[in-house]
């Protein structure tokens, strides 16, 4: 039956959202089994508080409206009420599955608004921490696509892995998952021996247990046809919905701005961006299996070159003052009460800076008006836009294969959120 | 590094990996192999993980002799991102002339994110490494001066590391 909604007084706006759509997948049928159902915000499958509206024929998805929003906590209003450092902790708290890269990211906005730059040293180690966050992101991300398809083994080798990899954060930032690390012209501290040790150890037993994982997978035929031509969008449609990142590049574009506009060291670095045609689920797959791999020679890269030297900047007014001569001098204590009570106060202006984050383009704009609060702070998510493809790549598909859609493109609902 | 791998689709699996049951039995050779290998998981509440100095656990006051370094300047309440720090001051007759006459976090407000540790001007504040925290009421999560004080022998690995490396 189809839903009598004229009979209700109110339509809910989702559903009239719903039934506007203009869907293109029709299909005969005598019995008109029409019908509407409410996928999340509570179900495993949809990867946080995700909610979807699905029209139903059948077992085919004729539309499709997502509802956002259930985990909004207004950072970027929050972000006009903190000062530039004090905005740091919230940022991990965005996609919280890669805080390092956020932290990286937020830093590097607030670095380009003051018009200064961290020393090569904590370049290099922003640089590491930013792959390794990528690699904790996807193998995530694999774990949960090959949940929602129905291979547990490689959920509990991949979970396996990152719990490993946050042994590996633990020590490197002093925490497992709120890491905090970045400061405004530096990071919270060096890189500590056991912390080196523990990133080299990991990378030299990794890349064996990603390939018993990829033997699982690769020609695993309930693996492959669930995920063979499932999820279909053209390069077009990609880039006019401003899709990015791994989803982007599974439709053949090869965009990453970790090459088409180098940040931190990346121009250094010897790296590949694994782009494939096709745009379904498979393709997004295969690049993101090519991007743990190529995370692992840019670990490595960074690991044999890490220069010495500090990991601050100088500059007094802008940047924390080290420890020791807060102790002993005054001026430095002073700069300390300062910065803290006051802010960094940036010149006026705006900047925007993105970063390619595990999900696309993570982008930060900074509005600044001399003052030690930003004026307006707007948080360019790749989670957010991406999932405006979703109603596109659902529609036609069978509802069994909506989890593994999802998954492919992998959403965070704190980043999407805000 | 190799590029691309060559991306394999339902077309180019073969006729034995069509059949599936060669798989199954490869498959379950690579499952069964973990069962020689290593065990990653830690039995909890027997084992206890023990963290690294630079580990972020709960904030604690360090005090020597059992005098807090604590001036109660309220740097460390201000950067507070999670608002869960309340310092109020007093005169001391001790060199350093104030103290805190209250000092409370909120443990279920803070984020352990390290930034009161940070910005400390007498290393008074530090993190330590415990993470094991349970309430059972709202009112017994604000930790008072009696529950936060910890002796600088104690905390002795963490002060150690904040100044070789902050
Ligand atoms: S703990 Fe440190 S920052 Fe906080 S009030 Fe005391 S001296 Fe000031
Ligand atoms: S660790 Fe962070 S949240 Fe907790 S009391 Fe210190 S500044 Fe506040």
């Amino acid at each position: 039956m189809a839903v009598q909604t004229d009979e209700l007084p109110r339509k809910s706006r989702i559903l009239q959202a719903l039934e506007d759509q203009n869907t293109s997948v029709q299909f005969d049928d005598a019995l008109e089994s029409e019908m509407v159902l409410n996928m999340g915000p509570q179900h495993p499958a949809t990867h946080g508080v995700l909610r979807l509206l699905l029209k139903l024929d059948g077992e085919t998805v004729t539309g499709c409206v997502p509802e956002l929003g259930y985990l909004h906590r207004g950072y970027e209003k929050l972000a006009e009420n903190c000062t530039y450092y004090e905005f740091i902790p919230h940022t991990d708290r965005l996609d919280y599955l890669s805080p390092l890269s956020n932290n990286v990211a937020y830093v590097l906005a607030v670095e380009k608004l003051i018009g200064m730059e961290a020393p090569p040293r904590a370049q290099y180690l922003r640089t590491l921490i930013s792959e390794l966050a990528r690699i904790s992101s996807h193998l995530l991300w694999l774990g949960s696509l090959a949940m929602d398809v129905g291979a547990l083994t490689v959920f509990m080798w991949s979970f396996r892995e990152r719990e490993k990899m946050y042994d590996v954060f633990e020590h490197l930032v002093g925490a497992r998952f709120t890491t905090s690390f970045t400061r405004i012209g530096g990071l919270a501290h060096d890189l500590l021996p056991d912390a080196e040790k523990m990133v080299r150890d990991f990378m030299k037993q990794f890349p064996e247990q990603l390939a018993e994982c990829e033997k699982l997978l690769n020609r695993n035929r309930i693996f492959v046809e669930r995920c063979d031509g499932i999820g279909l969008i053209t390069a077009e449609q990609a880039i006019d919905l401003g899709l990015t990142g791994p989803s982007l590049r599974a439709c053949g574009i090869s965009h990453d701005l970790r090459k088409a506009q180098p940040y931190l060291i990346y121009n250094d670095l010897d790296f590949d961006v694994p782009v494939y045609e096709g745009g379904d689920t498979l393709a997004r797959y295969y690049v993101r299996m090519g991007e743990i791999k190529q995370s692992i020679s840019l670990v490595n890269q960074i690991m044999d070159r890490l220069p010495s030297g500090p990991i601050h900047a100088h500059e007094p007014k802008k940047v924390l003052p080290r420890k020791e001569r807060v102790y002993t001098k005054m001026e430095e204590l002073i700069h300390d009460f300062m910065i803290v009570n006051f802010g960094e106060n940036p010149p006026v202006g705006e900047v925007y800076q993105a970063v390619e984050a595990p999900k696309g383009e993570l982008g930060f704009y900074l509005n600044s008006d001399g003052k030690g609060y930003p004026w307006r702070l707007k948080i360019r998510s790749p989670s957010f836009t991406n999932l405006q493809s979703l109603p596109m790549l659902i529609q036609g598909a069978m509802i069994s294969d909506v989890v593994a859609i999802i998954g492919s493109i992998d959403p965070v609902m704190g980043e999407a959120d805000k | 590094m190799s590029s691309n791998d060559k991306m394999i689709r339902t077309k180019d699996l073969t006729f034995l990996e069509k059949i599936y049951l060669p798989e199954i039995v490869k498959g379950l050779f690579l499952t069964v192999r973990q069962m020689f290998k290593p065990k990653v998981t830690v039995q909890y509440p027997e084992e206890r993980f023990e963290p690294p100095a630079q580990f972020r656990g709960r904030p604690v006051l360090v005090h020597e002799n059992g005098v807090e370094r604590c001036v109660a300047c309220g740097l460390c309440s201000r950067v507070c991102p999670a608002l869960a720090i309340e310092v109020q001051a007093a005169e001391t007759p001790l060199d350093k002339e104030r103290y805190p006459e209250k000092f409370e976090i909120n443990m279920i407000r803070c984020i352990f994110c390290g930034f009161c540790e940070e910005v400390c001007p007498e290393e008074a504040i530090i993190m330590s490494n415990e993470y094991l925290l349970v309430f059972q009421s709202q009112e017994e999560a604000v930790f008072g001066k009696d529950k936060l004080l910890k002796s600088a022998e104690e905390m002795r690995p963490r002060l150690e590391f904040l100044r070789d490396h902050r």
